[in-house]
């Protein structure tokens, strides 16, 4: 049995009633979470049912899309991130997210990491060494990246360009990292590497993890929130902690979609 | 059987269509170098031009034409740039972006004397620079501008998403991304474009001749007011016209020749990053 983390702390990320709509129509129907310090929050559910535009809503990535209007509210560390004159790239910059795809800069290992870090923040030569190592170990590529800093991210297998993008998304320090099915392009040794490492990420980062795989959210998340179509959109439809939501299901849907 | 021999047909008209082209290229070519070949010499390339082109060099019209290309691309680059990320990132309707790169199109297909004469009202009068290299440089930029601009906007717009999705995720600002992910993506755009348009813009007449170029007597520019250059084109403009010496005719196919050879490699300098964007549009 895992321990609920932390379920009485105050929320890092908390979601109220939010709806996301692309023109007329409504992809995400009044949707409430609240993410705790430390945890591992996983969405599951099927495929189209908006898991990916809800992570998108909590770092405003949704802005990048014309035609997409959030309503309701999300709030970081009890501020809401939608208020006008909010600074989205400060938001961004402490939410951070690993994409399903990995998405390496056609550049050097090295100025990958470096990629986002370098331009937020004044680094000095010495600095931007000791970042990219520190970068590196958190991501568990230091031991193969060490002696290839100088090597075209793009030349890396799609295992190691994937870590090397957590190693860019953690050289920002952010508080929450956002996960949109991480390990669907990657092989099982890879994906093994990458859940090893949201376990371990989880003690100074809080984590939320869009999947498809249930036995992957039942290896490293604490919470689950089931997000399932109802009446045309995407609902949360259960959210509990990660045994009861498995084990125990309550809603005719995630039923339906755990047997599946 | 009838359907294969529709095929073999269309096959030989397409392959004599295609000859006919590469014919006409290569007889093109072949002439000029024939008949520049013998005018060709080093004192040629180095000497000034004597008697009114039936002797010496065109050593400053090669000067001249090359100041001309360097000033046209200095003044086009960053326009260009501008003009791209406009549309690229800062037009939100499709409306706006459409009617960009209508624009650009429409000034494509500008006549060149046109130009031509806007730069002598414009630059030669109103600015009251006279004939100048500056000005000539000017109205090249103007000519070269939708050529450069669409090849970036062309590149821009072929960036992945993804790329920069990554970027705005790690917070980065729009200008970081500009500088960090656009700029350097769209790159090769920048630089095939810019040598296709100076490839072109080399052999341009039509707009230096009232603005920026004169026959004879013009080494390097002393200023920019009333400043004019020699160039290639404008040489090989004037013996053509003026000349029935048999020793100017010599030396008119050879400025022609170190004229094409000057454009086929620029043209042949823009092969590797060409080759590259038709690779990656493959992938």
């Amino acid at each position: 049995m895992k321990k609920p983390m932390s379920e009485h702390a105050a929320p890092v990320l908390e979601v109220r009633g939010l709806s996301v709509h692309a023109g007329a129509k409504l992809l995400l129907r009044n949707v409430s979470v609240a993410v705790r310090p430390g945890q591992v929050f996983g969405l599951i559910g099927p495929s189209g049912a908006g898991k990916s535009t809800l992570l998108r809503c909590l770092n405003r990535l949704t802005d990048l899309i014309p035609g997409l209007r959030v309503s309701g509210d999300a709030m970081l560390n009890g501020r809401s991130i939608y208020t006008a004159g909010e600074d989205v790239n400060v938001l961004r910059a402490k939410v951070g997210m690993l994409f399903q795809q990995p998405v390496v800069f056609p550049a050097s290992v090295e100025d990958n990491v470096l990629f986002g870090a370098q331009r937020l923040r004044p680094l000095s030569r010495a600095d931007r060494a000791a970042l990219v190592e520190s970068a590196l170990r958190e991501a568990a590529l230091w031991d193969e990246m060490k002696d290839r800093l100088r090597t075209a991210a793009t030349l890396l297998s799609v295992g190691q360009q994937q870590r090397l993008c957590l190693a860019r998304t953690l050289a920002v320090e952010p508080q929450v990292i956002l996960m949109d099915e991480p390990t669907s392009a990657l092989d099982p040794k890879s994906t093994q590497a990458i859940e090893d490492l949201i376990v371990r990420l989880k003690a100074r980062h809080t984590i939320v993890l869009v999947t498809h795989n249930v036995a992957q959210a039942r290896r490293v998340t604490d919470w689950l929130a089931c997000v399932c179509v109802r009446d045309g959109a995407g609902e949360i439809v259960e959210s509990a902690c990660c045994d009861s939501v498995l084990s125990n299901p309550q809603c005719r849907e995630v039923i339906e979609y755990l047997s599946a | 059987m009838k359907r294969r021999a529709l095929d073999v047909f269309v096959a030989a008209v397409a392959a004599l269509c295609a000859s006919v082209a590469v014919g006409i290229l290569v007889g093109l070519v072949a002439v000029i170098a024939q008949r520049g070949a013998p005018a060709i010499s080093w004192t040629f390339l180095t000497e000034q031009i004597r008697l009114v082109g039936a002797a010496g060099g065109i050593f400053w019209n090669v000067i001249g034409t090359l100041l001309l290309l360097a000033t046209a691309l200095g003044v086009c680059l960053p326009l260009a740039v501008a003009l791209a990320l406009v549309e690229r990132v800062w037009l939100r309707k499709t409306r706006a972006r459409r009617l960009v790169r209508t624009a650009l199109y429409t000034l494509n297909g500008v006549p060149t004397i046109v130009f031509g004469i806007f730069g002598f009202i414009v630059f030669v009068q109103w600015c009251g620079w006279g004939k100048s290299w500056l000005a000539g440089g000017f109205v090249l930029a103007l000519g070269m501008l939708p050529t450069v601009a669409v090849a970036l906007i062309e590149r821009l717009h072929a960036i992945p998403v993804k790329y920069i999705e990554a970027a705005v995720a790690l917070g980065l600002r729009e200008s970081q991304i500009i500088w960090s992910v656009l700029l350097p993506q769209a790159r090769g755009g920048l630089i095939t474009g810019s040598l296709l348009a100076l490839a072109r813009a080399a052999g341009e007449t039509a707009p230096i001749m009232f603005t920026a170029t004169i026959f004879a007597g013009a080494t390097l520019p002393h200023g920019v007011k009333d400043s004019p250059v020699l160039s290639l084109p404008y040489h090989i403009f004037i013996l053509a016209q003026d000349s029935f010496d048999p020793a100017v005719g010599a030396k008119l196919w050879g400025a022609a020749l170190v004229l094409l050879g000057l454009v086929f490699s620029l043209s042949l300098a823009a092969l590797p990053s060409r080759l590259r964007a038709h690779e990656e549009a493959h992938v």
